[in-house]
C-alpha cells in the first residue's frame, strides 16, 4: 500500500477491519456498477443513437457525427458527476465509455452475428473512449464542472470522429457496383439485406447546397461539440440529483394514516 | 420409479412430436400473412414471378424475376409509392444480394415517383450464404408504409456457411478478400488499444482505497490526499495521449486510405413499363365473400373493346391465383414451379366461360373458392375499415396472348351458406 493510500485510510478513521470491509464493499460496488451501467448505457445508446451506431451504412458525415456523441455523453456525464462529487474520482466518463464498448461488442457478436447471421462488418461500433478520457482528464486538471462542461464536453465531441476514423476508414473506400460508385459500407448494407430496413430509411447526409470544401464532418463535429457543452451541464446535474438522498418529514395526517401516530 | 421413467418418456415423446409437428408447418416464413387484406389485394399485384432454382449450395446464385402492377384503387392508409426500395424478403441475410434491377435500372438505391396503375419489372440476383430452407419473396418497401411482400417460394440451401465468400476490388485498387470480415481486425485492434489505455486509467484510481475512505476523507476536507500532483501530471499525460492518439489514428487512416467516398444517397427514377392497349372495359357490380364456403364471388360487366374474341383465364389477388382450368393458355401461364399453395386447387369458376366477342358486353360472375382465403388470412377484410377487394384479371385471345385488367370494389360478407 502506498503512503498516499495509508494516509487516506488514516484520515477516514476507519479501523483496520473497517478498511478491509470497505475494500470488499468497493469490489461489490464495482461489479454492480459495471453490470448495471453496462446494460443501462447500452440500452440508452440503442434507443437514442440506434441505427446510426448499429449499422456501418448509417455512419455518415452529417448525422452520425452529430447524434452519436451527444447521446453517448449523457449517462457517462452523470456517472462522472457522481464519482467526482462524492469520491473525487475522475473516471466516470471513461468507465461509461469502456462499459458501452464491451457491451456493444458482446451484443454485436451474440445478437447480430450468431443469432441474426449478420457479418461483423455490418455492425462495427463506434467508441467514445478518446473523448471520455480527455473529459475525465480535463475535470481532474480544472476541477470545475462548468469548465469541464465547456472544454471537456466540446473536446468529447470533437475527438469522436478522428478517434473512430482509424477503425472505419476501410469502409469508405470507393467501389463500383452496377455502374455506380458506392462506399464499401453502402455495399455491405446492400449485400446483406435487412428486410425491415430499406435503403430509404437511412437518415444520412443527402447532400447540401454548400459543400464547405468537403468538410461536412468537421462542421458537424463542431456543432456536436457545442451541444455537448450543454448536454454535459444538464447530465452532470441529473447525475447529482439522482445520487442525492433527501428525507421529507411526514405529516401528522400521514403518520396517523399508517398507524404511526 | 418405473412410473416416473414412463412419465418422462411420455413428456419427451410429446415434446419431440410437438417439435416435429411444428417443423412440418411453414412457420419459417416471415409474416407476410400478417398484412391486412386490403393492403395485399389493392397495392402491388405480383405476377410472372419466377425463381431460377429451388435447391442450391452456398455461393451459388438464384435469380428472382417478375412484374408487379401498382393497383389503381390504392388504399388511403398506404402512402403512395413516391419512394420505393426493391428488395427481397428472406429470414435475415441468409442470401447475399448480388444485383437488383427495376425495369433494367440498377436498384441499389431507392426509386422515386412510381405510378399507380402501371407495371414494373424487377430482377434480383441472390447468392446463397447460410444453409437451410428459406421462404424467398420479392418485396418492395414503400416509404411511409413499409414492405409489400410478393409470393414466396421455399428454397433449400446446402453446403457450409464457412465457404461463403464475397470479394471485391475497390476502384482505388484495394483487394477486399471478404466483405464479411473486411476491416474488422483493424477495428478490433484500435478498440483494444483504447480499451487498454482506458483500463489503465481506471486501474490507476481503483487500486487505491476507493469509495468509503475517499468519501470520508472528502467530508473532512482532505481533497489534497485524493488527487495528488502525480495524479494531475498523469491527467495531463492522458489528455495529451487521448488527443494525440485520436489524431494520429485519423492521419494514419487518411494516409492508408487516401481516397474515400461518403455514403451514397439519392434516388433513382425509371418510367413504368409501356401501357398495353386496353382490350376490355370492366364495370364492377358486386363482390361477396361467403365465410363458411371460403368463396369470393364477384359480378362484373366485361366489354371487349378489341378486335379479337377474349376469354377470362385467371383472377389473381394477394399472390393467390385462381386459374380457369378450361382454358389451356391460362393453365400454360402458370409456371410449373410456381408455389402450389398459392394456386387455387379448384381454379376459377366462371358463370359464362364462352368467348366475349369484339364489341360485346357480357355480365360475368366469377367464383374464387379455396381454403387459401383462410390460410393466407385474407378474410379479415370483413372487419377492415376499408372493406374493398381488388385483383387482376388475365384475359387471353385466340393466339394465347395475355391481356391484363384491374377489377375491384366493395365486398360484402355472407355469413350463412347460400
Amino acid at each position: 500500500m502506498s503512503p498516499n493510500s495509508r494516509e487516506i485510510l488514516a484520515v477516514s478513521e476507519l479501523p483496520p477491519e473497517g478498511a478491509k470491509l470497505s475494500r470488499i464493499w468497493d469490489w461489490c460496488v464495482v461489479a454492480a456498477v459495471a453490470l448495471l451501467f453496462m446494460g443501462a448505457i447500452h440500452l440508452h445508446v440503442m434507443l437514442t443513437v440506434g441505427d446510426w451506431d448499429m449499422f456501418i451504412d448509417w455512419k455518415d458525415r452529417q448525422f452520425w457525427v452529430l447524434v452519436t456523441p451527444v447521446s453517448m455523453l449523457m449517462i457517462p456525464a452523470a456517472l462522472q458527476a457522481v464519482f467526482w462529487h462524492y469520491f473525487r474520482l475522475p473516471i466516470g466518463m471513461t468507465l461509461g465509455a469502456v462499459l458501452l464498448l464491451i457491451a456493444t461488442w458482446i451484443t454485436r457478436y451474440v445478437g447480430w452475428h450468431l443469432w441474426g447471421y449478420f457479418p461483423f462488418t455490418m455492425g462495427v461500433p463506434a467508441t467514445m473512449i478518446a473523448g471520455a478520457l480527455a473529459c475525465d482528464a480535463i475535470l481532474l486538471i480544472v476541477r470545475s464542472s462548468l469548465l469541464t462542461s465547456t472544454f471537456g464536453g466540446f473536446v468529447f465531441a470533437l475527438l469522436f470522429y478522428p478517434s473512430n476514423w482509424a477503425s472505419l476508414a476501410p469502409y469508405f473506400i470507393p467501389i463500383e457496383h452496377q455502374g455506380m460508385v458506392a462506399s464499401v459500407a453502402d455495399m455491405i448494407g446492400y449485400v446483406f439485406p435487412r428486410s425491415g430496413t430499406p435503403e430509404y430509411i437511412r437518415m444520412i447526409e443527402r447532400g447540401t447546397l454548400r459543400t464547405y470544401e468537403g468538410t461536412t464532418v468537421w462542421i458537424s463535429s463542431f456543432f456536436a461539440g457545442v451541444i455537448c457543452i450543454f448536454m454535459h451541464m444538464l447530465w452532470w446535474r441529473i447525475g447529482l440529483a439522482f445520487s442525492t438522498q433527501r428525507f421529507v418529514d411526514s405529516s401528522k395526517r400521514f403518520k396517523k394514516f399508517v398507524g404511526l401516530a | 420409479m418405473a412410473a416416473i421413467v414412463r412419465a418422462w418418456k411420455l413428456v419427451l415423446s410429446m415434446i419431440v412430436l410437438g417439435a416435429l409437428a411444428a417443423e412440418a408447418l411453414p412457420v419459417f416464413a416471415h409474416g407476410e400473412r400478417a398484412q391486412e387484406p386490403y393492403l395485399r389485394t389493392r397495392t402491388a399485384h405480383w405476377y410472372d414471378v419466377t425463381w431460377s432454382a429451388d435447391k442450391l449450395s452456398v455461393n451459388q446464385e438464384i435469380v428472382v424475376t417478375g412484374k408487379f402492377r401498382l393497383y389503381s384503387d390504392w388504399p388511403d392508409a398506404v402512402q403512395l409509392p413516391e419512394t420505393v426500395f426493391v428488395s427481397n424478403a428472406t429470414p435475415g441475410p441468409v442470401f447475399a444480394r448480388v444485383d437488383s434491377y427495376l425495369n433494367g435500372v440498377p436498384a441499389r438505391q431507392s426509386f422515386r415517383d412510381l405510378e399507380v396503375g402501371r407495371d414494373y419489372e424487377y430482377k434480383m440476383v441472390l447468392r446463397a450464404r447460410i444453409p437451410g430452407r428459406y421462404h424467398v419473396h420479392p418485396m418492395i418497401a414503400i416509404k411511409g408504409s413499409g414492405p409489400l411482400v410478393g409470393p414466396g417460394r421455399w428454397i433449400n440451401v446446402g453446403g457450409t456457411a464457412d465457404d461463403f465468400n464475397y470479394s471485391l476490388t475497390a476502384i482505388s485498387g484495394e483487394k477486399i478478400d471478404d466483405l464479411e470480415t473486411w476491416g474488422v481486425s483493424a477495428a478490433l485492434t484500435w478498440h483494444s488499444i483504447w480499451l487498454v489505455i482506458a483500463a489503465a486509467w481506471i486501474l490507476w484510481w481503483v487500486r487505491r482505497p476507493l469509495l468509503i475512505p475517499r468519501y470520508l476523507a472528502l467530508k473532512k476536507e482532505r481533497e489534497d490526499l485524493l488527487t495528488t500532483d502525480t495524479d494531475i501530471k498523469l491527467g495531463i499525460v492522458v489528455l495529451v495521449v487521448a488527443v494525440g492518439l485520436a489524431f494520429y489514428g485519423y492521419n494514419w487512416a487518411q494516409s492508408k486510405y487516401p481516397r474515400t467516398v461518403p455514403l451514397q444517397a439519392g434516388t433513382m427514377y425509371t418510367p413504368p413499363l409501356p401501357v398495353q392497349s386496353p382490350v376490355v372495359k370492366i364495370r364492377f357490380q358486386e363482390a361477396k365473400y361467403d365465410v363458411p364456403g371460403r368463396s369470393m364471388r364477384m359480378v362484373m360487366d366485361v366489354t371487349n373493346i378489341s378486335d379479337k374474341p377474349l376469354r377470362l383465364g385467371e383472377f389473381a389477388t394477394a399472390s393467390i391465383r385462381f386459374v380457369n382450368h378450361q382454358l389451356p393458355a391460362a393453365k400454360a401461364n402458370v409456371a410449373a414451379n410456381y408455389p402450389a399453395e398459392l394456386v387455387a386447387r379448384n381454379g376459377l369458376g366462371i358463370s359464362d366461360d364462352s368467348e366475349i366477342k369484339p364489341g360485346e358486353t357480357k355480365q360475368i360472375a366469377i367464383d374464387a373458392t379455396d381454403a387459401a382465403w383462410e390460410i393466407e388470412r385474407l378474410t379479415s377484410f370483413l372487419t377492415d375499415v376499408d372493406s374493398k377487394v381488388g385483383g387482376l384479371l388475365f384475359f387471353f385471345d385466340p393466339e394465347g396472348r395475355r391481356h391484363i385488367a384491374e377489377v375491384g370494389g366493395p365486398i360484402l360478407p355472407v355469413f350463412k351458406k347460400s
